[in-house]
């Protein structure tokens, strides 16, 4: 038998055949090693968790148009590429528009009143990923004409699941886009001479590229106690898009016809009433240059559109959410008739503050679009994140002395209790050194047993730390098992310094006589 | 030359004279009782023969090394190298086997034999024994062990601490004609006792009182 195997049997058979004492020294270590393992656990967890717990407080990143760049499905897929997908936990478009309520019956039944709700189209799929708290009473929409009604909305209108909304939308028309266009105001006497404006705007041939009218003057008219109906005519004119069409392409001055065949030359009289028309072309023929328009300004012009939606849940969240309207993005689209434009998307990534701010700066800089982090989430994140570790250092720490504390008490113990056999050992020819050698090496050994124990009891106490706190599983740490068992040997070794002072000191002459 | 040689060696504990002046020497091969009372001496002699304590004053040569002089750390050599020890109350190493035990002795010393232990048991008649702790072991049996343990290294000179006194009068036999064997095969023998039975079992006899040599008695009837 060679002198190793002769150390490892006597270290080994004294910690194996003399359980009772040393069975507290390992259920000390073994203890420590637990709430070390399991601490440390949560420790490398917990950035995880949180960060998934703080996730489902909402969104963290905002993706908003930047000042010359539209928010739409093609700049969002930019700024997404820019996001590793590991990262990316969700990504939710929002568009917003304001949706007058026209009542819960599908018929085209009375305005209630003047309701006007924030209507949002968006992804359900991804909003479930970005927005994990929104709670549902119902279902989340999934088929075409359903929606999502926001709990005080629906107590306003008195909607339940499986009732049914009517909104409207003022479509905004975009009557003319130009790049470097002159406008020109000008204006008439119309009926009763009421004045009559024209804005015109031409292009740069001198051709006509849109023209507004402004009929609002000739309103005192109506307040003159004329009815209404007398003005269809007028009224018909300022909303015709087929009377103002005629001005498009042509170049001032323009002249009037009554012929339907000269119509590729002179506007068509018929097609409004006669005075306004007249008075429109005058206008815009005395209209003289006011400014020009840079590329990208619009002249717009509204349409309105109605479209019924079956209400499939109410929306809880106890934040403004609960006064929305929520619709599929593909419903949004019809209803405004308006492809891939979003206002904002909200966005839910994960990683450090400081990764998300070098995120955003980066989307900022590369696509042109404002990306904007949820700084109260982030932030109150780190913090409570550094707090929380602090503090689990703390403990972890307090745990390694108490655990280094009974280890060295057990062990000064053991070694008063063994005072005659370390005697022997010494009368035998036991060097001071040898001694050292066994006491650190049955501290050792009982640190690499109490580890081992406390490595699987702490990721069991962890995992039970993980659901009752945060409610998830986590993820098994290998490289912690080793790193248990080698700081138990060494706080066990360290405990041991004490007690193996006093083994060495032993004087062996006390096993002569009967002592 | 003797094996071992003490030359007017003195230990003083404060107004103590535990030793007193005293010299006497031991041959190789000898078997030597050192005897007296409590007080007299006997422990502190044995202390000092063992290299576990060192004279006030006086000279003390094991082998021809003054061990009165040495360093702790090189009596510790000394006493592994050359002694072998017996103690009255045995002290085995309570959670080791008999062999293992034996084997102890040669993990210090140098290198373990377990072949060698066994066959050191069996001399002792115990190799039936040897897988047993000592908690299963009768007195005798242990005593015999750490006779077997005392001799596995081969030491020049044997000291045995009242190595009868916890025993009952069939294992003292046993134990004595254990001394008896080791003796006829040329082992030096110090057998510290107050026992005259173990002490006129010896070739001679030192008794000690107050500290000094008080007589030396040479067993006449002696048989090797």
């Amino acid at each position: 038998m060679s002198k190793r195997r002769m150390f490892f049997k006597m270290i080994t058979a004294s910690l194996l055949r003399r359980r009772s004492r040393m069975l507290i020294a390992l259920l000390s270590i073994a203890v420590g090693a637990t709430i070390l393992a399991g601490l440390v656990t949560v420790y490398v967890d917990v950035p995880r968790q949180m960060a998934a717990s703080f996730r489902s407080y909402g969104a963290n990143m905002l993706l908003m148009p930047g000042e010359k760049k539209a928010l739409n499905r093609e700049s969002t897929d930019e700024a997404l590429s820019l996001i590793s997908r590991e990262k990316l936990q969700g990504a939710s478009p929002y568009r917003y528009i304001s949706a007058e309520f026209m009542g819960n019956q599908t018929g085209e039944g009375k305005y209630s009143s003047q309701l006007k709700f924030m209507t949002a189209g968006t992804s359900f799929d991804e909003v479930q990923k970005t927005s994990p708290y929104f709670a549902v009473e119902g279902r989340y929409p999934e088929a075409p004409r359903e929606a999502l009604v926001g709990k005080n909305v629906a107590a306003t209108v008195g909607v339940k699941p499986g009732g049914n909304v009517r909104l409207a939308y003022d479509r905004v028309k975009t009557v003319a886009a130009g790049q470097t266009q002159r406008e020109l105001q000008g204006s008439a006497p119309g009926y009763y001479d009421a004045e009559v404006g024209a804005t015109v705007l031409l292009n740069e041939d001198g051709t006509i590229a849109a023209v507004a009218m402004d009929l609002s003057r000739q309103t005192p008219f109506r307040v003159a106690g004329l009815t209404t109906d007398s003005f269809t005519d007028t009224y018909g004119v300022a909303h015709a898009e087929s009377f103002t069409d005629q001005f498009i392409g042509k170049q001032i001055p323009l002249t009037m016809s009554a012929s339907a065949d000269d119509l590729d030359e002179y506007i068509d009289a018929v097609s409004g009433a006669t005075a306004s028309c007249k008075a429109v072309v005058d206008a815009v023929n005395a209209a003289s240059e006011t400014g020009t328009h840079s590329a990208g300004q619009q002249i717009t012009d509204t349409e309105r559109a109605a479209m019924s939606f079956t209400v499939v849940g109410i929306l809880e969240t106890g934040g403004e959410e609960e006064d929305y309207i929520y619709l599929s993005q593909r419903d949004m689209e019809d209803l405004t008739d308006e492809r891939d434009v979003y206002d904002v998307v909200e966005l839910s990534v994960s990683g450090s503050s400081e990764e998300l701010s070098a995120l955003a700066g980066e989307i900022n800089e590369k696509t042109g679009l404002e990306a904007r982090l949820v700084k109260r989430v982030t932030k109150s994140e780190a913090g409570v994140l550094g707090k929380l570790q602090a503090l689990v250092f703390l403990v972890t720490l307090v745990v390694l002395v108490l655990t280094m504390i009974s280890v060295s008490t057990t062990m000064t113990a053991v070694v008063s209790e063994r005072r005659k056999e370390i005697g022997l050992r010494k009368a035998l020819g036991a060097s001071d050194g040898s001694i050292r050698v066994e006491f650190l090496g049955e501290g050792l050994f009982l640190g690499l047993l109490g580890g081992v124990v406390g490595a699987v009891l702490g990721y069991v106490f962890a995992l039970v730390v993980s659901r009752r706190v945060f409610g998830s599983d986590l993820q098994f740490n290998f490289l912690l098992v080793p790193a248990t068992i080698l700081v138990s040997m060494l706080v066990s070794a360290l405990s041991c310094l004490i007690p193996v002072k006093r083994a060495v000191a032993i004087d062996p002459a006390l096993v002569l006589k009967g002592e | 030359m003797s094996l071992l040689e003490i030359k007017n060696v003195s230990k003083i504990y404060g107004e103590l004279k535990a030793l007193d002046d005293v010299s006497l020497s031991v041959e190789k091969g000898e078997w030597v009782a050192i005897m007296g009372p409590s007080g007299s001496g006997k422990s502190t002699m044995m202390n000092i023969i063992g290299c576990m304590d060192k004279p006030t004053k006086g000279q003390v040569l094991l082998d021809g090394v003054d061990i009165s002089k040495e360093s702790g750390r090189k009596l510790t050599e000394i006493r592994r190298d050359k002694i072998g020890l017996i103690f009255q109350q045995f002290h085995m190493v309570s959670y080791l086997t008999a062999v293992e035990n034996v084997m102890v002795s040669q993990y210090y010393h140098s290198m373990p034999d377990e072949k060698e232990a066994l066959e050191a048991l069996d001399r002792v008649g115990l190799k039936q024994r040897a897988r047993h702790l000592p908690s299963q072991l009768s007195g005798g049996e242990q005593q015999r062990v750490c006779v077997a343990r005392a001799l596995i290294n081969h030491p020049e000179l044997i000291l045995a601490d009242e190595p009868t006194g916890n025993l009952d009068e069939a294992n003292e036999n046993i134990v004595l004609d254990l001394f008896r064997q080791l003796h006829r095969e040329g082992t030096t023998l110090i057998v510290v006792t107050h026992d005259p039975e173990v002490g006129e079992a010896a070739q001679r006899m030192i008794v000690l009182e107050h500290g000094r040599v008080a007589r030396e008695v040479v067993n006449e009837s002696f048989e090797a």
